[in-house]
């Protein structure tokens, strides 16, 4: 299924207010904070007025709307030495993400795999299924983008539903999967012909030659030297500027590890939730006996690269990151991951004997 | 119901191993849940106490008893604190089992060699039953256990009465220094004991449990024995929380501890990252 239609402006303010009447959860890139002092981030918008698709990158990815910060797993009431529970119900509400960014739209998609391995996690796939997405080709946003790096692009459909690409006065639109059919097909009057297929190559092309000259390709050679270099010198000094503050984990539109813990609220009632977690922090991994596998920074930031280009790729055939930078702009102390990716290319395809650290303790 | 909301338990039994280490045993609240409900050894689960949290144990007791799941912990953090206050009859949680197992089928016919180390016993100790239980399944077994003293040997009742049998080789031993007036064991550290008791390593798998320190120096032990590295086992206790190879904790290289583990022979770990 592949389709083209257009959206004119009016119409795409039409489509979100029509969502909007009917009930419809509305995500969009939207301005935060007062005028002038905005930021745009994707939020839940009660208003078309609120919309800002043409703006910047959004600040954090839409991890949020499919395993938020914080929730609830579970309710529990003691009652003497008995124990109530109240289930969490994996129903959620029909959702429709408007504008989301190549990087962003494709990020579920790869998280799901290990989402869904053996295990479904109904919580996460309940929203992931309640939710339509319309992407938006993105024009290219700053140095840090390298998702044409990992094999997206600012072109990329890779998880959209419908794909949304500016051209005069509007958007032409790809209809991606069964989704966005019916998406156009209840707003059937809000789409007409589209004449923008040209207008809408120029401008993929445009963002692509951007975003390509920011990083080469990541070569399968990345892969085999992260496999095979786990003691490699480059790791023993990688993490200096890093404060494991966990920023970087935290956008990252793929980045999905949580912690369980319980919440009492009172004496004999509570909540058990899972929080978003980090392996960049030091009680990721320490075990009851005190000892810890990854017991300073450097080796926690191994973990955060082995595990996205290597581990991820290995197990699942899907590289852990979608390009989108966030990291780098996030990190106080000026962590770059695609300089350390062209790093790591220049290690593996160069002809230097690797640098051990001599034997394994 | 989703994917982490525990089955709740009632506790049946506590038993005092050493001043740190208690046993629970645990009984299904739901008939359903425990008539349904099925393991093998080596297992684990995710046992909470509401309010504090969760936390990962082995189940110790042998799938081939019903009707109960045991768990053996030492005392460390938040969880464990909660559990060593609560009383017989008090309800906790549990989900599982998780994990992969101890290829006991493949063991089948063949003697086995247990070497355990403190609370390192548990998981060992849920293998040990399994294999008497259905003793004419296996030829020899052999096991070698050891703790800091005296005081911190675990399952004492169960030594007892793997001492008195026939069909079981023990050898009980505690570290130098560890050792009552009144000790009749082995003095000195496993690995010491496992080259003195020189189990055959013909037609023998070995299951090795216990401190990393412990489990370091007895692989080579056991290597110069002659066991191959595919027949010696042991289990990673890498932190987990989700238990369904999900929340990335337990991640170790190319392996998730709690779904591909967490079993692993000798020759796995000697592959796996330094990363455990």
């Amino acid at each position: 299924m592949r389709t083209t239609t257009y959206l004119s402006q009016t119409n795409l303010r039409g489509l979100a207010e029509d969502l909007l009447t009917a009930g419809t959860r509305v995500v969009a890139p939207a301005k935060i904070g007062r005028a002038p002092y905005q930021q745009v981030d994707y939020q839940r918008i009660a208003k078309v007025e609120e919309l800002a698709m043409d703006g910047a990158l959004p600040s954090r990815p839409l991890k949020q709307f499919f395993m938020p910060p914080t929730e609830i797993l579970l309710r529990w009431k003691q009652k003497k030495s008995d124990v109530e529970i109240e289930e969490i119900s994996t129903q959620f509400p029909a959702t429709v993400i408007l504008g989301a960014r190549p990087c962003d739209a494709a990020a579920p998609g790869i998280v799901d795999c290990v989402m869904n391995w053996d295990y479904r996690d109904e919580l996460y796939f309940g929203r992931r299924d309640a939710t339509t997405i319309i992407g938006l080709a993105c024009g290219g946003f700053d140095k840090s983008c390298f998702c044409t790096a990992v094999g997206l692009g600012p072109d990329a459909t890779a998880g959209s539903d419908l794909f949304l690409t500016p051209v005069d006065g509007g958007y032409h639109v790809d209809v991606l999967t069964e989704k966005g059919e019916s998406l156009v097909q209840a707003h059937a009057a809000r789409f007409s012909d589209s004449t923008g297929m040209d207008a809408a190559k120029r401008f993929h092309a445009d963002a692509r030659k951007k975003v390509e000259s920011n990083l080469n390709p990541v070569p399968p050679a990345v892969r085999q030297w992260l496999e095979s270099n786990f003691e490699h010198t480059l790791w023993e000094s990688i993490a200096l500027r890093c404060h494991g503050c966990g920023a970087c984990a935290s956008v990252c539109p793929t980045c999905h590890c949580f912690d369980i813990v319980d919440e009492a609220r009172g004496v004999d009632r509570g909540e058990r939730r899972r929080n978003w977690d980090t392996c960049q922090t030091s009680r990721f991994t320490v075990h009851g006996s005190g000892h810890n596998p990854r017991a300073n920074q450097n080796t926690r930031f191994r973990q955060r690269v082995t595990h996205k280009f290597a581990i991820y790729p290995k197990k699942f055939e899907k590289i852990l990151c979608s390009g989108c930078g966030r990291c780098a702009r996030a990190c106080p102390g000026g962590m770059d991951l695609p300089e350390l990716l062209a790093e790591i290319e220049r290690l593996a395809t160069s002809a230097e004997a690797p640098q051990l650290r001599g034997e394994r303790s | 119901m989703n994917l982490y909301q525990p089955h709740l338990v009632r506790i049946e039994d506590i038993v005092d191993e050493t001043v740190d280490t208690r046993t629970l045993n645990l009984a299904f609240k739901s008939p359903e849940t425990a008539s349904a409900f099925d393991f093998k050894a080596g297992q684990f689960g995710l046992f909470s106490v509401f309010g504090s949290g969760e936390c990962t144990f082995c189940i110790a007791s042998p799938p081939t008893r019903k009707g109960y799941i045991e768990c053996s912990f030492k005392l460390v953090g938040k969880v464990t604190k909660a559990m060593r206050a609560l009383n017989v009859g008090d309800t906790m949680g549990f989900r599982g089992p998780y994990g992969n197992h101890f290829p006991l089928d493949e063991m089948a016919g063949q003697s086995v060699v247990f070497i355990a180390g403190g609370i390192g016993l548990a998981p060992v100790r849920c293998v040990i039953w399994n294999v008497l239980d259905q003793r004419d399944r296996f030829k020899d077994v052999t096991i070698i256990y050891g703790a800091r003293s005296v005081g911190d040997l675990v399952y004492k009742r169960e030594l007892d009465e793997w001492a008195k049998r026939s069909d079981v080789k023990l050898w009980q031993t505690v570290d130098p220094g560890g050792q009552t007036p009144d000790w009749k064991g082995e003095i000195g550290f496993v690995p010491a004991i496992v080259e003195k008791a020189a189990p055959s390593a013909k037609d023998s798998y070995a299951i090795v449990c216990g401190p990393p320190i412990m489990i370091k120096f007895t692989l080579p032990v056991l290597k110069k024995l002659g066991f191959a590295e595919d027949h010696v086992f042991t289990t990673l206790e890498n932190r987990m929380k989700c238990g369904v190879g999900k929340c990335g904790r337990c991640n170790c290289g190319p392996v998730y501890v709690c779904k591909d583990g967490p079993v692993f022979t000798a020759a796995d770990l000697a592959a796996l990252p330094s990363d455990f």
